[in-house]
């Protein structure tokens, strides 16, 4: 699903944010990102989704080189990644339905098949009870599942978290990772950020660790 | 619970049919034109006075092409009394000032000629100048006869050509055609026309800054949802279209505005208008923008705006662009 070559990334010329970046995760995995803060795991992520390109190797997503995306490509090639964000970007002048719908508006698609779809996904989270209510209404950890909610109506092959659960306390932390689990059991390719070792090494997944930029330990749990 | 969940299939089963991708294009144009124009009603005052600035912008070019319009009536009107006077030679008698008057409507190129004694130039002249009393005094009328020609082609050329050949015929004097000012008006008028171009430009200019300005602050304050939609997969035509909608209502609405202000404008210059073409002895009014004038100046607002927010919003994409 997605392969690194050789990948480094400088920013402003002289720092390398990330270097020698070579490794592979195979469709239906789930995998954890780790490392300092600072060691290039948001910038992994950014490559990912397109935000930055890489300045030497290449990255293939589902067989395609995404830097070869020609810019009008790049909203497309979007659509197909789930992205959860640390501050989960909501839009707080709407409701967490239109918020949860947000994707499937962009793509045009037909509104009552997008409100079954939204409505489905807020369902995934817990949160159908809430769909009127506006984002700053909910607390931190419902704010986050609104966001993974987004990230999932579309029902992308690939979903990718940046410290997810940055701002959570242990218990809702928990709730958030056995999502992101929930999805990988059936069968989307999961990518997830986080510092938090403890958590990290009780879901058992296989992880790669960054250190200043490089790929220090790829640990695969049976 | 789990029947919605992600599948493997991923993003290929997204793909919409093209007539279904017609049909969400529309969905969306008319989705972005309310909401666009129900986020200019959420500040109704702020966005009167930027469609009130649109309209003053507005209102001077298209207030001087009305102005044109009305000059070029009178341009059409004076081009139909465009006549010649051809005065006779002191002391040709009446009969002789008939003959002459025949011969002149004879030639080729005249319409009608009129021939105005000395006794009649005389009374007329008096009227004219209020000089009864003085003028009845001389011993004998100084005024010659003259004959009063229309000619067939009004144009200046034309109307030179004419008078230089009826200059050499028999008992004719002089021959006076009042050109010069006729071409005097005629350079005015094109004057006007091209300031009036010039000030088309440079207040066009002013519509596109006023709407920019406006939807550079629009832009401002969603920059987190631009950023986000735009991480979530928003083409750039996506971004944009909101904020076009946006620049059209306030071009729409400074049209309408300053369609309104020149109608009423135009009822208050009228009396005056009248009375000032009167003591010409010209029938003049003030012409009214009209459907077609109505048309114009509603597309070319609405396009201005259009335009403003088209080139602020690109600005401005480039920069918000997470690259
Ligand atoms: N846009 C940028 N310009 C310059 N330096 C950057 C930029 N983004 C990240 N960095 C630098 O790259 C390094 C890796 O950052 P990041 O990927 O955010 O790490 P992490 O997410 O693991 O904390 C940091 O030293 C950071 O300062
Ligand atoms: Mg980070």
């Amino acid at each position: 699903m997605i392969a690194f070559e050789h990948v480094g990334k400088r920013y402003g010329g002289r720092f390398d944010a990330l270097a020698h970046l070579d490794f592979r995760v195979r469709r239906g995995e789930m995998v954890f990102l780790t490392g300092h803060s600072g060691a290039g795991k948001s910038s992994l992520l950014r490559l990912l989704m397109r935000l930055e390109r890489p300045s030497r190797g290449r990255i293939l997503v589902a067989g395609h080189d995404i830097d070869r995306l020609h810019h009008s490509q790049v909203p497309f090639y979007r659509r197909q990644i789930g992205v959860v964000f640390q501050d989960h970007q909501l839009l707080f002048d709407r409701s967490i339905y239109h918020n949860v719908a947000l994707p499937l508006e962009i793509q045009g698609a037909e509104p009552r098949e997008a409100a079954r779809r939204a409505r489905a996904a807020l369902d995934k989270v817990g949160l159908l009870h809430r769909e009127k209510a506006l984002p700053i209404e909910l607390s931190g950890g419902e704010q986050q599942r609104v966001g993974i909610a987004r990230a999932v109506v579309n029902k992308p092959a690939l979903l990718l978290a940046d410290e997810p659960t940055g701002n959570l306390d242990p218990q809702l932390s928990a709730d958030i990772m056995s999502l992101f689990e929930d999805f990988h059991r059936i069968g989307t390719t999961v990518m997830v950020a986080s510092h938090d070792l403890a958590l990290i090494a009780r879901l058992r997944h296989r992880t790669l660790r960054l250190h200043e930029g490089r790929l220090v330990a790829d640990e695969e749990v049976s | 619970m789990s029947r919605e969940a992600p599948a493997r299939r991923g993003a290929q089963t997204q793909r919409p049919s093209s007539g279904g991708r017609w049909r969400s294009w529309l969905r969306h144009h008319r989705a972005m034109a309310l909401d666009s124009a129900r986020r200019l009603l959420r500040h109704p005052l702020s966005s009167l006075l930027t469609m009130l600035a649109i309209a003053i912008a507005l209102i001077l070019p298209a207030g001087l092409w009305l102005t044109l319009d009305g000059a070029r009536l009178i341009d059409t009107q004076l081009d139909e009394s465009a006549t010649l006077t051809v005065y006779l030679e002191q002391g040709v008698g009446g009969a002789e000032a008939g003959r002459i008057e025949e011969a002149l409507a004879a030639q080729e190129g005249v319409t009608n000629a009129r021939l105005i004694s000395a006794a009649e130039g005389m009374v007329e002249f008096q009227q004219a100048l209020g000089l009864e009393d003085a003028l009845a005094r001389l011993p004998d009328n100084p005024l010659p006869a003259s004959v009063v020609i229309r000619p067939d082609d009004p144009s200046p050329s034309a109307v030179k050509r004419l008078a230089g050949g009826l200059e050499d015929m028999a008992g004719v004097d002089e021959v006076r055609l009042d050109l010069a000012w006729l071409e005097r008006l005629g350079q005015l008028a094109e004057l006007g026309r091209r300031a009036g171009l010039g000030l088309a430009v440079l207040f066009g200019l002013g519509v596109l800054l006023v709407v920019g300005n406006t939807i550079r602050l629009a832009v401002e304050n969603r920059r987190q949802e631009i950023e986000v939609v735009t991480l979530i997969g928003a083409t750039h035509a996506f971004v944009r279209r909101p904020f076009l909608y946006s620049g059209a209502w306030y071009g729409l609405g400074g049209g309408m505005l300053a369609g309104l202000l020149l109608s009423l404008g135009g009822d208050w210059l009228a009396t005056p208008v009248a009375a000032l073409a009167a003591s010409y002895g010209a029938g003049f009014a003030l012409p009214g923008l009209g459907l077609a004038g109505s048309a114009t100046l509603l597309g070319c607002s609405t396009l201005l705006g259009w335009l403003g927010a088209w080139i602020a919003v690109s600005r401005h994409l480039a920069q918000i662009r997470p690259r």
